[in-house]
């Protein structure tokens, strides 16, 4: 399956839409839906935060093989930005030392099995597999 | 679907999906928040890094007061999100 969406964060709820729809046809359970909800948010978030340049919207893909989950989001006019370079999060600490930023890729990271990127010719892929537990 | 209310006890109680987009409503409600309080997490089904990154920085300001905000009745689901996020760490869950 795969849609079209607008780069603004008011398509989030479509983005909901569409994925409890693909989760409904594949029988996934509410822990998964949960979590390519939350992949999706933090992958989409981040090409309207910092992939902004031209294109004003993103495909996002989603597919069930075997028993492994390949969700991918394509931002056609983006900056390069590669999350599977950046430095991993640093959690401990208290409230007052501990940086705020970093979670969502972080979170991502943890509730995936694969994290794929690509740029080429101002278009940015970003894929994530997860192998469903059987 | 996002609802955020400030009851009549000082609970503050959090329905459907906290995320990205429903931040800047969830702030007019904990903008207000000066003193220590308990938010239900009962209705809430949903929660990303946007609404962590929220409630992280009100705990932080309560903090610098000696105050702090409590989270009770998390599903499974957020349960985990939070330990992955070691914010079990910082919040007093339960």
């Amino acid at each position: 399956m795969t849609r079209e969406f607008a780069k603004d964060m008011r398509s989030l709820g479509e983005i909901f839409d569409f994925l409890g729809d693909f989760s409904r046809e594949h029988g996934l359970s509410k822990e998964v839906e949960f979590c390519i909800n939350l992949v999706a948010e933090e992958l989409f978030t981040n090409a309207v935060k910092y992939g902004a340049r031209g294109s004003d919207r993103v495909l996002i893909s989603i597919d069930e093989d075997d028993g492994r989950l390949r969700l991918e989001l394509v931002d056609f006019d983006a900056e390069p930005f590669d999350p599977t370079s950046v430095e991993p999060v640093t959690l401990g600490g208290t409230i007052q030392t501990r940086k705020a930023g970093g979670l969502g890729l972080h979170l991502v990271r943890s509730l995936v099995d694969d994290l794929a990127y690509e740029y080429r010719n101002g278009t940015m892929r970003v894929k994530v597999t997860k192998q469903l537990e059987t | 679907m996002f609802e955020i209310e400030l009851c009549g006890d000082g609970t503050i109680r959090l329905r459907g999906r906290f995320d990205a987009a429903q931040v800047e409503a969830a702030n007019k409600v904990l903008d207000q928040v000066t003193e220590s309080r308990v938010l239900d997490f009962r209705d809430l089904n949903y929660i990303s890094s946007a609404g962590l990154g929220l409630l992280f920085a009100v705990q932080r300001r309560l903090a610098d007061r000696g105050q702090g905000l409590r989270l009770v009745n998390l599903s499974p689901h957020l349960h985990e999100i939070f330990s992955i996020a070691q914010f079990d760490r910082i919040f007093e869950i339960g």
